[in-house]
């Protein structure tokens, strides 16, 4: 065998070895909720802002939103966009779709109970579709295992929100994603952008539990119902400086509404002594 | 007065693995703090995603009449309890207790917990009953 012939042959021949050294993700996956709950399950009081690097636009938003709005008809059954729907209550299924000739993994396939969502992970190398190509609550995503890491990129994402409590996303927002598996947990970590309504990018994990057995609530039968009657065409909402409960988290919580509202700049320890500053002043003010 | 203030009353958090992603945030809707009771009787039953609807007729301390809408859970979890889209009907007479809407003029509730008077049936009183 010439030596371009044996390069050739080990290539053949090491290459199946390789994919096959991949972590398998493949299986039902239900979240664990310890970490966040009141923010992803029952949610929490309106107001909460902390933790995000919200901008400007997404305060402005935010000030005006009023929780009933997705009690309208309209807005019951919308999906949680990609970066919303993995925080909150869901369980998911992953399949591999692979080449009929190779055997190579082509796509991740991934089902999520909660609104029925598909989404498929190219793991082929394909190109992404232009930017005018149409946007869908999961996205475009592709994939590449970096390690035992399983790396997502995902574009062309619908405008949604990252909090029930009003913080909106744009379909502008772009995320990548990170799978690890440890045994029969898997971690989730999300890494946001969104020139819109972010001003650096938003990080979250989740971690999730393989299923040994599986149960039958893959269905999500939203239904369109007036669930609170309301006049025809009223849409709840508030003017600017007039929401009476943009101040509930910070009450709730102790904490100045200045540094709820920050940021950014409020999610580092370098904020601390500010937030120090804020409730001496606060203090000083029970007082008098 | 069929309208009574009672104390809070206790959350119990359970494991939510089939629980239903709420579409809005039950502490930004309701006044957790605060539980009151309605008697009325069953003008509709939602029994749906994200949430099943509970539709109350109820008189006021002034007798008027205001229809209640009492949010419930998901199908998933009420159908872990039991419940089904066949447990409540129009027409049944109910007591219910929940957290009232943030909003007094939505008469809207977070349901806490639900007794038919024709047969005693009821739900909220064990721990398991409740949902996310």
């Amino acid at each position: 065998m010439s030596g371009r012939g044996l390069g050739l042959f080990m290539i053949l021949a090491l290459g199946p070895v390789a994919a096959q050294a991949q972590l398998g993700i493949s299986g039902e996956w239900a979240g664990q909720y310890h970490e966040d709950r009141d923010d992803r399950v029952p949610g929490d009081v309106n107001g909460d802002f902390t933790g995000v690097p919200i901008s400007d636009a997404a305060r402005r938003y935010a000030e005006a939103w009023d929780v009933r709005r997705v009690s309208l008809i309209e807005h019951q059954c919308q999906p949680y966009s990609l970066p919303h729907i993995y925080r909150g209550p869901l369980q998911f299924r992953i399949w591999e779709e692979k080449h009929p000739d190779t055997q190579e993994i082509v796509a991740y396939n991934v089902y999520i109970g909660t609104y029925m969502q598909s989404r498929k992970i190219w793991m082929d190398g394909r190109e992404r579709p232009p930017d005018y190509a149409p946007h869908t609550f999961m996205g475009f995503s592709t994939g590449r295992w970096n390690g035992d890491v399983l790396t997502v990129e995902t574009t062309h994402i619908k405008k949604e929100f990252y909090r029930r409590s009003g913080l909106p996303s744009s379909d502008r927002t772009t995320v990548v994603e990170h799978y690890i598996r440890h045994g029969n947990l898997l971690s989730h970590v999300m890494i946001i952008d969104d020139p819109v309504y972010l001003t650096e990018p938003y990080v979250n994990s989740q971690e999730f539990v393989r299923m040994e057995r599986g149960n039958q609530n893959w269905l999500y039968n939203c239904e369109y119902v007036m669930e609170v009657p309301t006049p025809k065409n009223d849409v709840p909402h508030f003017l600017p400086g007039e929401n009476p409960f943009l101040g509930d988290f910070s009450e709730k919580f102790g904490l100045p509404l200045e540094a709820v509202f920050r940021g950014a700049e409020a999610t580092y320890p370098e904020y601390m002594p500010r937030i120090e500053e804020l409730t001496d002043e606060m203090s000083e003010a029970s007082e008098r | 007065m069929r309208i009574v203030l009672l104390a809070p009353l206790l959350a119990v958090a359970l494991a939510a693995g089939s629980a239903a992603a709420p579409h809005h945030s039950f502490a930004a809707t309701y006044d957790q703090q605060e539980t009151i009771r309605i008697e009325g009787r069953i003008v509709q039953f939602q029994f749906r995603n994200p949430h099943s609807y509970v539709h109350v007729e109820a008189p006021d301390a002034d007798g008027q009449v205001w229809r209640w809408a009492i949010e419930w859970g998901g199908t998933g979890q009420l159908g872990q309890q039991g419940v089904t889209s066949q447990t409540l009907q129009p027409g049944d007479e109910v007591t219910v207790t929940g957290n009232p809407g943030h909003n007094p003029g939505d008469h809207r509730l977070l349901m806490r917990t639900l007794h038919r008077t024709s047969d005693g049936f009821g739900w909220g009183q064990r721990p398991d009953e409740v949902f996310d």
